[in-house]
């Protein structure tokens, strides 16, 4: 029953995310165009922008909550993101090197140079954002605790991070802009030909999640009777981190760095089913992220808004809620 | 009766330095064995080494006539299943997935739980008497409720040894009485090898058959319990002057 309803919303908010915009298309119009016919002006709106703005939506949903829901399951911490490994700090100074530096290098803003496109800046992303998850698998096979795992995450962050501030600080007006609407996230950035790679990237992901359920249900344990029950725990953390990290540095470079969807999902996904087995959880948190992101880019683009809010304003609005009714459930629930 | 477990001139101990002497001791199938020994006399290093978790300084574990470093983790896990202090704590967890889990060793990547162990999770919930708790969430359980769910899941996972650390640590006296019952009755009717830790001395002495005694620097000595009380053996381990009973 519920499933059937997060399916059907998922449904209307796509349609919604193709109907509603700065722009207003009436809906015979809209109806033509979904039909093969319309015309030129309305076509273009909806196919080349609003469907693969929708796209983007749904598999950056999908992606950031299931990434949220390995780190959550591998450090049993329920305030853990995707976020939590640096990952996205390191994406970020990417785009910075790349926005920042060459400006201050050139002596030019290089984000007024035309032909600047958002190809540099994906992929100076997924760059730093790989770079970091590797660090992170290195380092994780030195480090014999979960926890001192997280610190050196938070650690990276941190340095990534003030990197980010010196750059901003020597740099041209014009780039920090850029940098900053970067920072902000959106779902816009990605065309038809590089919706390919992204939603492939995203389904290879989810299904190497999936097949992880095993090892994240015995996760859940705790290690020692996760170690009792056959899990080689090192090796499990690993493909873990792995997987969620591939997902985390895939949307960064694609959307930006977009926090919460990642922190509420998986907890939305637990509260709605009532479980904590993977096996369920996985479609679960899957579906329910990209209803969530696909709400998000319809309230950042409600007309009044005049175009687009910053997409993260958005979904720290929505998210944080969640977050603050999961942290008084638990207090409710453990005190019992 | 079959040997499961021996250890050959087994040292324990941390950096170097060893706890005990070298101890040879075996557990055959049904062996219901108490580990007693005053706080940090070496009771928990004993058990992270029969479990692999800690090297042994000299000597070795064998279990199942194997070295047990030769078992892959898979093999261990069907080999000896572990009863902790510890508890799951995640929210969301039902007995039920704690009790199946104990036969994800048993499956394949997708963990699929077949109708014949679907039936052996119901009888050894039955067992120990938790049934119906089945659906309920484990964190809203009490201390003696959650020990009796972790003692099914190691039932179902099906291993000829069973660990157990402290197991009637925290529970009220009526529950420590009834677990012991439990313990005894699993080592006699299912035919599990059984080594348990417990600072419950009466309890102890009066349902469990034979005793590991353990005190720094001392020798591992076994025993009924009448052999080492008469022996004087325990009031010496556990520096008690005189024993009330």
């Amino acid at each position: 029953m519920a499933t059937l309803g997060i399916l059907l919303a998922g449904v209307l908010l796509f349609v919604l995310n193709l109907l509603v915009g700065s722009v207003t298309v009436p809906f015979r119009q809209f109806w033509e165009v979904l039909t093969g016919a319309g015309d030129a002006t309305a076509r273009t709106i909806i196919l080349e922008y609003r469907l693969p703005q929708a796209f983007t939506a749904l598999f950056a949903g999908i992606g950031l909550s299931l990434s949220g829901l390995l780190m959550q399951t591998l450090f049993r911490n329920p305030l853990a993101d995707p976020s939590i490994l640096g990952i996205s700090s390191g994406a970020s100074l990417g785009v910075a090197l790349v926005v920042l530096l060459t400006g201050q290098l050139s002596g030019m803003a290089v984000s007024t140079l035309p032909g600047w496109s958002t190809v540099g800046v994906t992929i100076a992303a997924f760059a730093g954002a790989f770079l970091v998850l590797l660090l992170i698998l290195a380092l994780s096979s030195r480090l014999q605790s979960m926890v001192s795992l997280i610190l050196v995450g938070i650690m990276i962050a941190y340095i990534a991070s003030s990197v980010t501030d010196v750059l901003k600080f020597f740099s041209q007006k014009e780039d920090v802009h850029t940098f900053v609407i970067w920072g902000f996230g959106s779902f816009s950035n990605v065309g038809k030909p590089q919706l390919w790679y992204l939603g492939s990237c995203i389904l290879a992901g989810g299904f190497a999640a999936y097949l992880l359920s095993k090892s994240l249900n015995l996760l859940l344990l705790g290690e020692r009777y996760a170690e009792n029950l056959g899990l080689r725990i090192r090796r499990a953390s690993l493909l873990v981190i792995l997987v969620s990290g591939f997902l985390m540095a895939v949307i960064t470079a694609f959307c930006g760095p977009i926090a919460f969807i990642g922190l509420a999902v998986p907890h939305l996904a637990r509260f709605t089913y009532h479980t904590s087995d993977h096996f369920k959880l996985i479609p679960a948190t899957a579906v329910i992220g990209m209803d969530l992101a696909l709400l998000c880019n319809l309230i950042a683009r409600l007309p009044g808004f005049d175009g687009n809010l910053p997409i993260n304003s958005v979904t720290a609005l929505v998210g944080a809620p969640i977050v603050i009714y999961v942290i008084f459930h638990r207090q409710k629930v453990l005190s019992k | 009766m079959n040997e499961v477990l021996r250890t050959n001139g087994l040292v324990i101990g941390y950096e170097g330095k060893a706890l005990f002497p070298a101890m040879d001791v075996a557990l055959k199938q049904g062996d219901h064995v108490a580990l007693i020994g005053a706080n940090g006399s070496g009771k928990t290093t004993l058990f992270k080494t029969l479990t692999g978790h800690l090297k042994p300084l000299q000597g070795s574990v064998t279990l199942c006539g194997k070295p047990l470093e030769d078992h892959s983790a898979n093999e261990r896990a069907k080999l000896f299943s572990l009863v902790l202090t510890e508890k799951p704590d995640d929210l969301f967890l039902k007995v039920y997935d704690i009790v199946a889990a104990g036969r994800y060793p048993h499956s394949g990547l997708m963990a699929r739980i077949p109708k014949q162990d679907e039936e052996m999770i119901q009888e050894k919930l039955q067992l120990t008497g938790v049934l119906h708790l089945i659906d309920r969430d484990f964190v809203s359980l009490s201390d003696g409720e959650k020990q009796k769910v972790m003692i099914a899941k190691a039932l179902v996972q099906d291993t000829p040894i069973i660990y157990m650390d402290e197991p009637t640590a925290f529970l009220d006296y009526p529950s420590k009485v009834e677990l012991m019952q439990l313990i005894r009755k699993i080592a006699e009717e299912e035919h599990k090898t059984i080594l348990y830790s417990s600072h419950d001395l009466e309890l102890i002495l009066k349902h469990c058959p034979l005793l590991w005694v353990v005190a720094k620097g001392k020798p591992l000595t076994v025993g009924s319990p009448k052999e080492l009380l008469e022996r004087h053996i325990i009031e010496h381990y556990l520096s008690i002057d005189n024993l009330p009973l």
